[in-house]
């Protein structure tokens, strides 16, 4: 059950993606697909009665490491790429005066 | 606690239609603080608390902080003002025909209007690296006022079809070079 | 038109049904051998008990140090893109039409120093309990960015953030380095394989602080860049 709900997530970044009028709406929705997706990637870790990874005592049974490992760098570059976009997105304010993607494909 | 973690997987759900559907920015922002709260509780209950806590130090409380200033520098339409030098006294409210043109305009378009008057420097100058939208002018011998702003504004273009059929403005574009290609 | 949205909307719940068609069955081809040899052999040779920290310091420390080059280079991007050529005294018109309240200044500085502080206490236990470099200075940038709330008109100079960040960079790669010399692999702890658990942990404490420092300033030029835009 959880895998199918995280992955409806994902389904709905998308679509916002691809409905979405100006540029922040689009940055909006980038984050929208990347919390599902590591949502995702955790639950395929977890089992039933695995405790937290660290290691209180030697012998007990832990959950699966690697993938938060993983996870832990994709939120830092994820929040990176967003202020990037965002920077981007107010110098082509400066220089047009519209966000809206329509204006930009229509013109010369 | 399986129901728990259905109940606030409902809620992300329910959140993440609403992120996509609205159409005011700053409700989305106060959205997406909620959304990246109810992700790190659903991160911890899979056991994962290096994650949660990162999550919500970079999701919850420096990417809104970013938004907001992001969308605030958005919504002002700069005016310099060559006429009186040297003093604009904020709470005067701003007469003549030239101004309230100006003001009709800019709240059709939901921004808000900054005029200020003392900045020197060169046209291509102000224009390019300093953001100022328009540059207001008058010849010292008749009626007409000149408005000066850079060709490839298309706020600038609307500005144009606006005004005219009132007469007494004039207005001239400032091409550019070879900016950003 | 509504046609093509009805029509995308179709398209996504095909490709759901396909999601859930080929998942029916992913407990039993999961298999349990990496996490097996992390429970038996994590703690004795990297001397954290906080396995996560382990990996992403010791087993693959690759990916740490492409990720601060990342940090380093997005940085240096939004800070060039925000640059202009106008002189600093012209840049200054823009006032700040509003005033923040007084109850928000005060709280402000109550609140600063236990920020820093519990921000310093996550990235240095980073090796027993849930924490590290990464999230540690998440939160110091947190509180680093309330002391532009309580004075509006506070001057930094960039030059000397990107400076130390680049210096920064530099030690971290260089002491990732040094287990060449001592253990003959490169990249990993350069304390020799039989020693301690204790003594192990050094590795682990100066790397951590190192990360930490680093995102934190990292964040914050980013804040100011932002800030600056326009002014």
């Amino acid at each position: 059950m959880n895998p199918i709900l995280s992955f409806v997530v994902i389904l709905i970044g998308i679509y916002g993606l691809a409905v979405s009028t100006n540029i922040i709406k689009s940055v909006f929705c980038v984050t929208i697909i990347e919390a599902g997706l590591i949502l995702l990637f955790l639950n395929l870790g977890q089992y039933e009665g695995g405790l937290i990874p660290i290691m209180e005592a030697l012998g007990i049974e832990i959950v699966d490491p690697i993938p938060q490992a993983l996870m832990i760098t994709t939120i830092v570059i994820g929040s990176t790429i967003t202020s990037l976009a965002l920077m981007i997105s107010i110098k082509i304010f400066h220089i047009t005066g519209s966000i809206e993607w329509k204006d930009f494909l229509k013109r010369k | 606690m399986p129901e728990l973690a259905l109940v606030l997987q409902m809620f992300l759900i329910i959140v993440a239609i609403a992120i996509v559907l609205h159409k005011s920015k700053f409700t989305i922002i106060i959205l997406i603080s909620a959304f990246s709260l109810i992700a790190a509780t659903l991160y911890m209950m899979n056991q994962a608390p290096d994650v949660a806590i990162a999550e919500v130090a970079i999701n919850a409380a420096i990417i809104p902080l970013i938004y907001v200033i992001s969308i605030s520098r958005q919504r002002e339409f700069i005016v310099l003002d060559k006429i009186r030098h040297g003093f604009i006294d904020p709470n005067e409210k701003l007469t003549g025909e030239v101004y309230e043109a100006l003001t009709a305009f800019t709240s059709k378009n939901n921004m808000k209007l900054n005029v200020c008057c003392d900045i020197s420097g060169s046209e291509e100058v102000l224009t390019r690296d300093l953001n100022v939208d328009l540059i207001l002018d008058k010849l010292p011998d008749s009626e007409t006022y000149i408005l000066k702003g850079r060709a490839s504004n298309l706020l600038f273009a609307r500005l144009k079809e606006d005004t005219k059929d009132i007469e007494h403005i004039k207005i001239e574009l400032i091409e550019d070079g070879d900016a950003l290609d | 038109m509504p046609l093509t949205k009805y029509i995308l909307i179709i398209l996504l719940g095909l490709v759901l049904a396909m999601f859930i068609v080929s998942f029916a069955d992913y407990q039993e081809i999961y298999n349990n051998i990496s996490r097996l040899f992390y429970e038996t052999n994590g703690f004795l040779d990297t001397g954290s008990r906080n396995i996560v920290t382990a990996i992403y310091l010791d087993y693959r420390l690759f990916d740490s140090l492409f990720e601060a080059g990342i940090l380093l280079v997005a940085v240096s991007g939004i800070n060039w893109i925000s640059q202009h050529g106008a002189e600093q005294e012209n840049a200054h018109f823009m006032l700040d039409k509003f005033k923040t309240p007084e109850l928000f200044i005060t709280f402000s500085r109550l609140v600063y120093p236990i920020m820093l502080l519990f921000g310093i206490y996550i990235v240095l236990n980073g090796h027993n309990s849930p924490g590290g470099g990464f999230q540690g200075g998440a939160v110091i940038a947190s509180a680093l960015l309330i002391l532009f709330y309580i004075d509006l008109k506070k001057s930094t100079n960039m030059r000397v953030i990107m400076t130390i960040e680049k210096w920064l960079f530099v030690s971290l790669v260089s002491i990732s380095a040094i287990s060449l010399l001592t253990r003959g692999v490169l990249f990993t702890n350069f304390i020799p394989l039989d020693a301690d658990a204790d003594l192990k942990s050094i590795y682990l404490i100066a790397l951590n602080i190192i990360i930490g420092a680093k995102v934190a300033l990292g964040l914050t030029a980013v804040f100011i860049a932002f800030l600056k835009e326009g002014r």
